[in-house]
């Protein structure tokens, strides 16, 4: 491709990159901050001191961190419920995806079934009913219990779908009149094909997985099988005042350890921040990969 | 013929079934639990013994004399966000897609992504102190050009942007990479024959680069409308105060409020019922319109 | 085409793996824990026969703070199982608890004690981290309760309580406490007053037994930064006028002298009542009872809030606010970011607990050395003596399932927990392997508690006795830790700002110095409604309320006074006065 610099062109890109540069600052800051306060002396963030460079350094609050077996417990739990969660939703996902995206003169039912999914993002039945059925099968107190009711993320499903659709429809015309099947079809064609897509819903399966908290707080049945962010929802929680009983004054001294939860909080984004950029390379490669050109 | 159709199509079926099952079994089997929006629901007496109320709950919402300020102010404050939550990642996304630049291209997607992960009690605190009249930096800011200082927070003309903008701000680096994803699987080849019709980037970006999104526009907007009555319970709960009800109070506010407050879940699940009912009748008239009209399911 | 074939075999393979798996390993799961469960109970038994002697037997340094003069032996092998009994339970927990070495929740020196000294193993259902009122014990409490799963002995609030006793689903204490509560136990119960008891009575029948906490720790005072009024030539606070004069000179004097006019007269919270800087004090020194049930003038349960003092207080919070003596953004900041304004030295004066030196004074003093806070009591607006308003102490409950085999098994738990910690028969070594030694808060890990009210005041007379007379061979562990930590700080061996921040609380000029003139003037005043919410609270009350903030913050913040009066209007039509009519049923039913 031959680009032209044009002086309008220059002035848009000069314009684009400040803009963006902006953008990206915009965005970063508030993590700076809290990377800050974990690395300032508690006194000083009580204060509100730190603004974006940490005041009276210490190393201190990862200290206590790593000192906290809960922490390090529950990061096992965490990465045991994305070890299983991740390749379960994966799976679902294309095997909904890959029926869901036929049009509805091959597959009739292919509509019923979609509105049977989405049907679910709208209506659910609240918590109560929800632990009554994981109570009756039997995964309560498991990390199934965090796997199997969001087995299939439906807006993962239906992002899936579209690009499925999107794909050129004489590959699939030309796998079968190869002989090839629906089972082949998907995995030789579209799955390749899907990188850029497959590569985005993972980062979010991977992502909510990571960052949701509240069913294992409400479906394991001890502290020592609360994955990461139930455990981080424990500590970073504003205590209520009000309520503090006299026979607990001695932690109102921990109450307000902001540098702790804000070493405890980084640590917790950290991992996800990591496998971002990993899997970004897989955005960048688009259908250039293979197809037509083939 | 028609059992060779059939069995055609009984990959596509299998395909379905352990989804289907799994959702069958924990999406609807608590579906039940709706029935706590026509009770007057006592958690020990449970769902089966509790006391069937019919409509009352629904009419004790809209009976609030709060009732339509709060209606109002939460499908204005969710409309805003839908709208601007649907441009800002597209432009992002466009902008980012006429960077040549790897490194700086990666680096703004990475960063753009990283408000997500901070929970809205972290960012509360944070949005104080730089929202702040007295010191805080926006208003430092706006006092360079001779704006007097605002009270974001503690001002009902502003409450309701301060909470669409900071959303927006928030969540944009997620749809963003969709439509990058989106963006990559346009095909080099109508770029090349746009090139040589002599298209600009302007112009490419009018006829090659929007249309390709077109689809998967269509279909953000139709989900986000599955939220027109949800002005996001965390972000409005940590920011709003007793001065910004007027304009801030919103349903989630108000469920919380009798959920936990008062303990009334059947009104609480009687709001999620009325909730979902609009979402789904939204969502649908969109996927009729989509379909009667650009002949497009969107799902 | 074998592919495709062997595709699907390996997927059917897949999800018939998932779901064996799936029950296995919460088979799996039951298993191992039922077997960590026998396995903490033979060693809890093996390390108790090395473990100390009884402590009935070991009497030695009986020092404790009652003068009940019965002496019972709540504790005597007569109240063992034999053979050991099985009760269960659930436990709501909070990131503050820390384990010993080698212990757990299931398995420490409490369960150790209670199997040893009464036969009792305590097992679990479910333990949850998240004790914040509708936080997550709550919520998952209410599962518990609604999918019927509950354990024998149920640690409930007053909502739950009284959802329970409704459905029939809780045992009849009132014969076995009569007959199982040891004397010192009832003693504590009623040390706070009747309504401990009567809040857990329904129709003449005990259905529960209050976890007792102190009223009184919770009563406003003022704090004020006396190197401040020092500075500034000033004299502590008598009147209400004197408070006020305080506050002015605090926000245009410059007291902290870095010639910027960037300092407050008084702390405030958005939230107005609870938390740091709350609004509570300042209201009480104008007669004013916000969010509280009182008795008017002719003996009725009147709404604390609506009574015309409260809008002579709000006018005058209008004026400080006005001149600047409040924050003006106090709107949009809760108790934590008051604090942190506190912390960073903005803050002069502010009406708060007598726990504020631990958190977020102590901060304050971190920041800045030379800060120094001092209690005050509140000081009246006329000549009347100022009464402050105490909540009602009492937040959980223990209630027994109906059927459970052993509902005494409870009233035994909690007499060997008031005894060990303040009984005649326990002993320093005792108190220190159960309740506080060793770096740990060992009494957390009980799941049956009663505590007593005056525990925290006796202390501060314990110890400050103790440093007048140099004698601390009275004190208990937990008093002598705070003496040790006062006695440092005030000879000047030790710099730590949390040692200042226990002699602000318990020293000599500690802020129970307040507490005690408050009692012993018998000053406070307690609401006069402690039930479970009424039927029209239950309706209306989260809406009245939300309306109460917003008018009084306006008010504060400059709207005319005057729409105080038609706030009352409203509060009253909208179900308040229904709401006054069934908490005077409730008084004269109780």
């Amino acid at each position: 491709m031959l680009e032209h610099y044009t002086v309008s062109r220059r002035v848009f890109l000069t314009f684009n990159y400040v803009f963006l540069t902006c953008l990206g600052i915009i965005c970063i800051l508030p993590i700076i901050h809290v990377l800050a306060v974990s690395f300032s002396s508690s006194a000083a963030a009580q204060a509100g001191y730190v603004k974006l460079w940490p005041v009276q350094f210490t190393l201190s609050s990862y200290d206590y961190v790593m000192h906290k077996p809960a922490f390090f417990k529950s990061i096992l739990v965490t990465l045991k419920r994305v070890g299983l969660g991740i390749p379960t939703n994966m799976l679902l996902t294309v095997l909904i995806a890959y029926p869901l995206s036929k049009e509805a003169k091959k597959f009739p039912m292919r509509t019923f079934y979609a509105w049977v999914f989405v049907v679910t993002i709208l209506f659910s039945g609240g918590l109560i009913p929800l632990y009554m059925t994981i109570k009756e099968t039997h995964i309560l107190d498991t990390v199934w219990a965090m796997v199997l009711p969001g087995a299939v993320p439906v807006f993962n499903v239906i992002l899936l779908l579209n690009f499925f659709r999107g794909l050129p429809k004489e590959l699939e015309e030309a796998a079968f009149i190869d002989g090839a099947g629906h089972w082949t079809t998907l995995w030789r064609i579209f799955l390749p094909l899907s990188l850029p897509a497959l590569a985005t819903i993972t980062l979010f399966a991977t992502v909510n997985h990571w960052n949701s908290w509240f069913d294992g707080l409400i479906f394991m049945n001890s502290p020592d099988h609360y994955p990461l962010q139930s455990y981080l929802q424990t500590v970073v929680i504003n205590r209520d005042l009000t309520l503090m009983s006299s026979a607990d004054m001695k932690s109102l001294t921990e109450v307000n350890d902001r540098t702790a939860k804000a070493a405890q909080i980084f640590l917790g984004a950290l991992p996800i921040l990591l496998v971002y950029p990993f899997l970004q390379r897989f955005f960048m490669k688009g259908i250039v990969l293979g197809s037509v050109k083939e | 013929m028609f059992l060779k159709k059939w069995s055609g199509q009984l990959p596509l079926h299998l395909m379905i079934l352990p989804g289907l099952v799994l959702i069958l079994i924990y999406s609807y089997g608590p579906m039940f639990g709706l029935l706590i929006a026509f009770e007057k629901y006592v958690p020990a007496k449970g769902i089966m013994g509790s006391k069937w109320v019919g409509l009352d709950n629904f009419r004790y919402v809209l009976e609030m004399p709060e009732s339509t300020q709060i209606i109002w102010n939460t499908i204005l404050i969710a409309m805003m966000k839908i709208v601007a939550g649907l441009i800002a990642p597209i432009i992002t996304a466009l902008l980012l897609n006429e960077v040549r630049k790897e490194v700086f291209k990666r680096g703004i997607q990475t960063v753009v992504y990283l408000p997500h992960f901070l929970s809205w009690i972290i960012l509360g605190g944070i949005l104080i102190d730089i929202l702040s009249p007295t010191n805080g930096i926006v208003n430092q800011v706006l006092g360079w050009f001779g704006i007097k200082a605002i009270y974001f927070l503690g001002d009902n003309h502003w409450f309701r942007y301060v909470l669409v903008i900071t959303d927006v701000w928030k969540e944009f680096g997620f749809n963003t990479i969709v439509y990058l994803a989106a963006l990559t699987s346009i095909s080099p080849t109508l770029y090349e024959a746009a090139i040589v019709d002599g298209a600009g980037r302007w112009k490419q970006t009018l006829h090659v680069t929007l249309p390709g999104m077109t689809s998967i526009i269509v279909l953000l907007v139709t989900l986000s409308l599955g939220n027109v009555l949800n002005a996001g319970f965390d972000q409005v709960f940590n920011l709003y105060s007793p001065q910004v009800y007027e304009t801030g109070d919103v349903i989630d506010t108000f469920v919380y409020r009798i959920g936990l407050v008062d303990a009334q879940y059947g009104v609480a699940t009687a709001v999620g019922v009325f909730r979902s009912v609009v979402s789904l009748f939204s969502i649908s008239l969109s996927y009729y319109l989509a379909y009667r009209f650009a002949n497009y399911r969107i799902f | 085409m074998h592919k495709p074939f062997k595709w699907t075999a390996i997927v059917l393979m897949t999800f018939i793996f998932v779901f064996v798996s799936a029950c296995s390993s919460s088979n799996d799961n039951k298993n191992t824990s039922n077997s960590s469960g026998n396995n903490a109970s033979s060693n809890s038994s093996s390390s108790n026969s090395s473990g100390t002697d009884n402590s009935s037997t070991g009497n030695s340094g009986g020092n404790t703070s009652t003068d009940s003069s019965n002496t019972s032996e709540p504790a005597g092998e007569a109240d063992k199982y034999d053979p050991p009994i099985d009760v269960t339970s659930v436990r709501i927990i909070n990131d503050t608890y820390k384990f010993m070495e080698g212990q757990t929740i299931d398995n420490n020196m409490w369960t150790q004690l209670l199997e040893e000294k009464l036969g009792i193993k305590i097992k679990y259902d479910w333990v949850v981290s998240g004790d914040q009122p509708g936080g997550q014990g709550e919520q998952k409490m209410n599962v518990s309760i609604a999918s019927g799963d509950l354990p024998d002995f149920i640690p409930v609030n007053a909502k739950q309580l009284k959802q329970l006793q409704e459905a029939d689903e809780l045992e009849d204490l009132t014969a076995i406490y009569d007959k199982y509560a040891s004397p010192f136990l009832k003693e504590i119960l009623n040390q706070d007053g009747p309504a401990s008891l009567n809040s857990a009575t329904f129709g003449g029948k005990l259905m529960a037994i209050p976890n007792t906490g102190s009223s009184m720790d919770g009563a406003a005072m003022i704090w004020i930064r006396k190197d401040w009024l020092d500075k500034l030539g000033l004299q502590p606070p008598k009147t209400m006028a004197d408070v006020l004069a305080i506050s002015q000179a605090f926000t245009t004097k410059d007291p902290d002298g870095n010639g910027k006019p960037d300092t407050y007269g008084i702390a405030l919270n958005k939230d107005l009542y609870g938390g740091f800087a709350d609004i509570t004090g300042f209201m009480n020194s104008y007669h004013a009872y916000p969010g509280t049930w009182i008795k008017d003038a002719s003996g009725n349960i009147v709404y604390g809030s609506i009574q015309p003092e409260m809008k002579t207080a709000l006018a005058e919070m209008q004026k400080m606010y006005k001149n600047g003596e409040i924050d003006k953004e106090f709107g949009v900041k809760d108790g934590g970011k008051e604090a942190e304004l506190t912390a960073s030295g903005k803050i002069g004066m502010q009406f708060g607990q007598m726990w504020n030196p631990l958190w977020p004074l102590v901060d304050s003093k971190k920041n800045d050395p030379n800060a120094q806070w001092q209690s005050y009591p509140l000081a009246s607006a006329d000549d009347q003596p100022v009464t402050p308003q105490v909540g009602f102490a009492t937040g959980q409950y223990f209630a027994v399932k109906k059927g459970a085999a052993h509902p005494e098994a409870l009233l035994k738990m909690i007499n060997l927990f008031v005894e060990t910690g303040w009984g005649q028969t326990t002993t320093p070594e005792n108190y220190a392997k159960y309740f506080t030694g060793d770096g740990f808060e060992k009494f957390k890990m009980m799941p049956f508690q009663a505590w007593p009210a005056r525990k925290n005041l006796d202390i501060h007379l314990h110890v400050t006795a103790a440093l007048d007379s140099g004698d601390t061979s009275g004190l208990n562990p937990e008093e002598k830790d705070n003496h040790d930590k006062i006695k440092s700080w005030m000879d000047g061996s030790s710099k730590e700002p949390l040692n200042w921040a226990y002699e602000r609380v318990f020293g000599k000029e500690g802020s129970f110095v307040v507490i005690n003139q408050y009692v012993s003037g018998n000053q406070l005043k307690l609401t006069e409604f402690y039930g479970a919410p009424t039927p029209a609270m239950v309706e209306k009350e989260s809406n009245l309320k939300k309306r109460e903030l917003e008018t009084f913050t306006k008010i504060i913040m400059g709207d005319s006074v005057d729409t105080f009066d038609k706030f009352v209007e409203e509060w009253k039509k909208l179900g308040g006065d229904q709401i006054t009519q069934e908490v005077n049923d409730w008084a004269k039913n109780k």
